[in-house]
């Protein structure tokens, strides 16, 4: 029948039947989208509710500063190197080797920063000496008071 | 067919529900094709399948003690192992078995990478191949970090930290793998669910296409031998003999798992439970990741801090992709085994592939090697020692080969001459890599050329 043709067929040649598969599609494409959505938004963890501020050693943590010359805190969100040097200056680094994320640690008697998973190596200042890794340590605050409490500033320096 | 006497018993009262009796026709009728070359290495898929069977037996036993969580996942695995009766010997075969599946799944992928039964019509049979080493992969690595101790707790550290190489969502990607930014006993969760649940799921589908492709397909007979002339009926003979070597299978895993149930004490190949993780306590010296994972760890160890202004453990990493990236599509630019021709290019990258890997392999064991020296030094002696190594297997290769009338070496001497530039001549890993490559490709090159003026 010449009329239902016409009625199928529209001005810009579009049919029902491709009017109702873009309908179809669409409604396939909400009803994945409605159910991936929520599972990447579960997935994705919440932002750790660290304490803002400038975290303080305890004395556990004090005293295995001084017994190894180095410790690794909870600050600033991440593990943090705090070390003190030959001339009895107390340093503040992100823990965290800039090659792949190990834990890195200071070697007193060579007086440099290593990290034992790809042999990387950083001066007290966070530069890389040798070794893979691509960028500096992070460095922090890390400030003594006159009872020997320390606390690390978040503030990278 | 109603002349036909009426069938009895099971057979007969199955056929009548669901029609059995053409696949067990097809059973009947199956063959394995015979040819020129040994048949050993058909049966290297059943030992893997053999393993992985034997992971979800004693996963399930382990299941039944260990608990997920920071004050119990590393108290439960040591408690299984010093107090369940026989607990020490379930995680000495469950550890064991994973080694040999993966083991024997290696050696399953380069003996079809040899022969390559990869060729048309079975190209998807190789890549659902890949994609089982894929997950058994990931099945190794989410398994690393469940006894919560000190190496599996940097082993997941670095392995995981590399996501963020990933372009746009690396970020993102590295979040919900590690469930934080860190890897604490969230990750371990995650990792947990993955290891009993998902990848335990992924694998049972991906072995039953894999299978089905098999048995659609049958067995790939040997290059140039389309029609092969023999066969073995697979029941009884081919399953007696998979039967045989799962026995031997299950008995080299049993003396392995009571004589060495904390593995062989080698680097990379080794379970002690030792210490519990303490994420606040430093790498320890000599820390290394499992042997199969050897060579990509060696590889970010010799990738300088930046290259051509890209960050070196990113370019190192995606250098890693390309190379597993060719490695899955091989049955497409296979050209010579797509005719059914004799394809020697490819059995010889299979070999650089094993040069190349061994090289880094034996490197990051610190091969012969003295204790008691300077990193450097220890890192020169194994260099070297492995590069010598390289060039006897080199050598053996190409005087077999030879003999065989396949005179196509341009990879594995690339990959030789990576070793010997590196190892015994002191050039950089990278230089030396760049310079045996460019060298193969002039050398690719002057051929083409005189091949087209002889035509």
């Amino acid at each position: 029948m010449s009329d239902a043709s016409a009625l199928e067929s529209g001005p810009t040649g579009a049919t029902r039947r491709t009017f109702l598969d873009l309908l179809l599609g669409t409604t396939l494409l909400g009803t994945l989208a409605s159910v991936v959505y929520p599972i990447l938004q579960y997935l994705k963890p919440l932002p750790a509710a660290g304490p803002g501020g400038p975290a303080r050693l305890t004395r556990a943590e004090i005293e295995a500063l001084e017994s190894k010359h180095f410790v690794i805190v909870p600050a600033a969100g991440t593990r943090v190197l705090v070390l003190r040097d030959q001339e009895q200056k107390l340093r503040a680094l992100d823990a965290r080797c800039t090659h792949e994320g190990c834990t890195v640690q200071y070697v007193v008697a060579e007086g440099v920063i290593w990290c034992a998973c790809h042999n990387g190596r950083f001066d007290l200042e966070g530069r890389v000496l040798a070794g893979p890794p691509p960028r500096p340590l992070p460095r922090y605050t890390a400030h003594e008071d006159a009872q020997g409490n320390v606390s690390i500033t978040p503030e990278k320096t | 067919m109603s002349e036909q006497r009426p069938k009895r018993g099971l057979q007969a009262w199955l056929n009548a529900r669901y029609g059995i009796d053409p696949l067990l026709d097809f059973l009947r009728h199956k063959e394995v094709p015979l040819g020129s070359h040994w048949m050993g290495w058909y049966f290297l898929g059943g030992a893997t399948l053999f393993f992985f069977v034997v992971q979800i037996a004693t996963g399930v036993l382990l299941l039944m003690y260990y608990q997920a969580g920071e004050a119990t996942s590393y108290e439960s695995l040591r408690y299984i192992v010093t107090k369940v009766p026989f607990g020490w010997l379930v995680r000495a075969v469950h550890c064991w078995s994973a080694h040999l599946m993966v083991a024997s799944l290696i050696a399953h992928m380069f003996s079809t990478m040899m022969l390559k039964a990869y060729r048309p019509p079975r190209e998807l049979t190789w890549v659902s191949g890949y994609a089982l080493f894929v997950v058994t992969l990931c099945f190794g690595f989410s398994g690393y970090l469940l006894p919560w101790n000190e190496l599996s707790f940097f082993a997941t550290a670095v392995g995981t930290d590399s996501v963020k190489s990933v372009p746009v969502v690396g970020g993102w990607l590295l979040q919900v793998l590690r469930g934080g930014a860190d890897v604490t006993i969230n990750t371990l969760y995650r990792f947990f669910a993955f290891h009993v649940v998902v990848l335990p799921l992924a694998a049972f589908a991906v072995i039953g296409v894999h299978l089905l492709f098999v048995q659609r397909q049958g067995m790939a007979p040997p290059l140039g031998e389309k029609a092969a002339p023999r066969g073995m009926r697979f029941f009884p003979n081919f399953f007696l003999r998979d039967l045989l070597l799962w026995l031997g299978c299950l008995l080299v895993l049993i003396v392995l798992a009571a004589y060495l149930p904390y593995g062989p004490n080698i680097p990379g190949m080794e379970w002690d439970l030792g210490k519990k993780a303490d994420p606040l306590a430093p790498a320890y010296p000599g820390i290394k990741p499992e042997w199969y994972f050897l060579w990509v760890y060696q590889l970010l160890k010799e990738f300088p801090p930046h290259v051509f202004g890209i960050e070196g453990p990113q370019l190192c990493l995606l250098a890693v992709s390309v190379l597993l990236g060719i490695w899955a599509v091989v049955p497409w630019l296979d050209r010579n085994a797509r005719r059914d021709a004799p394809s020697p290019a490819f059995t010889d990258l299979g070999v650089a592939a094993l040069l190349f890997i061994g090289f880094l392999m034996l490197k990051a064991w610190d091969l012969g090697a003295p204790a008691g020296v300077a990193d450097t030094i220890r890192a020169q002696v194994a260099a070297r020692n492995a590069a010598v190594l390289v060039v006897i297997v080199f050598a053996a290769v190409v005087v077999g080969r030879s003999i065989a009338g396949r005179r196509w070496f341009t990879w594995s001497a690339t990959a030789t001459a990576h070793a010997v530039l590196h190892g015994i001549g002191g050039v950089p890993y990278l230089v030396a890599g760049t310079v045996s490559a460019g060298a193969a490709a002039l050398w690719l090159a002057v051929a083409r050329l005189r091949e087209g003026r002889q035509r």
